[in-house]
């Protein structure tokens, strides 16, 4: 089908783009590790947990939600670039899917995350993380729903803002709460957080991940913030990805 | 001749901080098969709005307008598979080298690898892109570029090409050689639609052109009808004494019956004769005689730029476009 052939050769493209630019590998592996070689250390003695490994049950998972969050925002800065650039347009006045336009790029990010997520796991476990691999599997899904939604987000905002400064001024204008209100470094949980603290993270799509992400790192499946993530983030994406066709359907100026 | 590209009535206008923006205003045109067609006209006179309207890069606010026969509000898809268009930033990926940008823009028109492969193998050495076809864009010169963004607007032979100031940027030896590859199109009976601000390329390169200002089209015609019209030859006279001196030199000079037209733009008064020859020294006696001293007095057959001030009362060459050739 047209539309398959499309994804597959602006997945290619991209992917392409991004091998032939090392910076943008240089910076996705380095940031997870450096948080796991500079905050674990930290983290274990704040929650007086027994031994590093333990420590990483409660933080690799945030940092692969981190991870997830920050490759799905800064989606749309390439796209900024490309807008610019004249690229999109290019492939507008083609009779390309506008879905695969969009989605084309989103993917190939998502592989790129699950390879930095791979790291992430592999050094983990140099450090005494005790990996639980179905449980990273099933969180793989979950990751890619929330990077896909965030990047779909991201996408449309540069199409609709077209010019860096006011993009980035969204995007860092809702990263900031999002990230503090999700528990990523330090858990929000009754133990750690005010009562209105609690109320407000559930407005927010990454603190489902977040937690979900704890509980399938130690394989534990059947707790209620399993399925409670995907109720909440497969129909945000669904809705994110067709806000976001909209947008490439509808003509850009 | 069969019509390739109609409008009727074309309109677009955007919203700015001031109200309203017309930026087309009532465009009707009809392109033939097989031609080359320019409009040609001041920055922010409309052209690339227009043209993208007809490449369903934007919505039309009214009017109609088909591509091949088709209408190009209602079928965009179809109308994209049958144009190529080469933005004024070409969009080719900087990163990829010349045959990958081929292969994929040739690829997302649905065609198979085998036949892009072949196509995009003739087109670069039709364009002379062979010896670098494997290099990254990032290191093409600007001739170089161009002619790949216009490999790529036509990797997928459709049926006709819209260029956006194609040779803004280029030096004049790279212009003169883009001008020939568009000859070639011709020749190969693609129809060209092409915007520019430069009469040159208009003169040189068209079939026919229309001259917009203002979202409106004022002038239509071949290069050679439309500056006919302008009749005989142009003298331009520059005077000693500023603008006043022009405007007086330029009323005398008006009943003299030899003169069709007289206009003045700051101290340089521009007249139209019948015959330059014969006009020249009734002119400069007639000057003499009021004393009006001359800095310098030209005669030249009419240009594209006479017609655009005809119709205009300015010329394309001292406003805009002078200072859009600098920046480029």
């Amino acid at each position: 089908m047209k539309v398959a052939t499309d994804i597959g050769l602006l997945y290619k493209r991209y992917t392409r783009q991004m091998l032939r630019n090392p910076i943008w590998l240089f910076v996705g592996f380095s940031t997870p590790v450096l948080y796991l070689a500079l905050f674990t250390p930290l983290l274990k003695q704040v929650t007086r947990a027994p031994s590093t490994g333990i420590a990483l049950e409660l933080f690799l998972p945030g940092i692969m939600s981190l991870m997830a969050f920050a490759s799905g925002s800064s989606a749309g800065f390439s796209t900024i670039f490309e807008l610019q650039g004249g690229v999109i347009e290019r492939f507008r006045v083609t009779p390309t899917s506008r879905f695969a336009i969009l989605i084309g790029p989103i993917l190939s990010g998502l592989s790129m995350m699950l390879v930095f997520d791979l790291v992430v796991v592999f050094v983990g476990i140099g450090f005494g993380f005790d990996a639980h691999w179905g449980g990273l599997a099933v969180l793989a899904v979950l990751l890619c729903l929330l990077a896909t939604t965030f990047a779909a987000f991201s996408v449309a905002t540069a199409i609709s803002t077209k010019e860096i400064s006011a993009f980035a001024a969204v995007i860092n204008g809702i990263n900031l709460p999002l990230l503090l209100l999700a528990g990523v470094l330090l858990p929000i949980s009754s133990q750690t957080a005010p009562a209105w603290m609690q109320v407000l993270a559930h407005f927010n799509p990454l603190y489902y991940l977040v937690v979900a992400s704890r509980a399938l790192a130690v394989d534990a499946y059947g707790r209620p913030e399993v399925w409670q993530a995907f109720a909440v983030l497969a129909p945000i994406c669904a809705a994110m990805l067709a806000w976001a066709t909209r947008i490439f359907r509808r003509a850009v100026a | 001749m069969e019509p390739i590209i109609t409008t009727t009535d074309l309109r677009k206008s955007f919203r700015s901080k001031r109200g309203p923006v017309e930026a087309v205003r009532g465009v009707s045109i009809v392109v033939g098969r097989g031609e080359i067609f320019g409009f040609l006209g001041p920055n922010g006179a409309g052209k690339t709005t227009t043209l993208r309207m007809l490449t369903t890069l934007l919505p039309i606010d009214s009017g109609s307008a088909t591509v091949a026969g088709l209408d190009v509000g209602r079928a965009p898809k179809e109308v994209r598979a049958r144009i190529g268009y080469v933005s004024q930033l070409g969009g080719a990926d900087e990163l990829a080298t010349g045959r990958e940008n081929l292969v994929l823009q040739g690829r997302l028109y649905g065609d198979s690898l085998a036949t892009v492969t072949a196509r995009a193998e003739r087109l670069m050495a039709a364009l002379d892109l062979t010896d670098f076809a494997d290099r990254k864009v990032r290191t093409y010169s600007g001739g170089q570029r161009r002619r790949l963004d216009i490999a790529m607007g036509i990797v997928h032979e459709p049926e006709v090409l819209f260029l956006d100031e194609p040779s803004t940027g280029l030096d004049p030896q790279n212009r003169a050689n883009l001008w020939v590859q568009i000859e070639a199109l011709r020749a190969r009976g693609t129809t060209v639609f092409l915007t520019t601000h430069y009469l040159e390329e208009a003169d040189v390169l068209c079939d026919r052109l229309v001259i917009m200002d203002h979202g409106e089209i004022v002038a239509e015609g071949t290069p050679r009808d439309l500056k006919r019209e302008v009749a005989g030859d142009a003298v331009v006279i520059v005077v000693h004494g500023g603008h006043e001196a022009a405007q007086r030199a330029g009323r005398i000079l008006e009943r003299e019956p030899s003169v069709r037209e007289a206009t003045v733009e700051d101290d340089v008064l521009r007249l139209y004769v019948e015959d330059g020859g014969t006009a020249l020294p009734i002119l400069l006696r007639l000057l003499d005689a009021e004393r009006i001293e001359l800095r310098t007095i030209n005669l030249s057959e009419p240009t594209l730029d006479d017609v655009f001030l005809r119709q205009t009362g300015r010329s394309l060459r001292d406003g805009g476009p002078a200072g859009t050739e600098a920046a480029a």
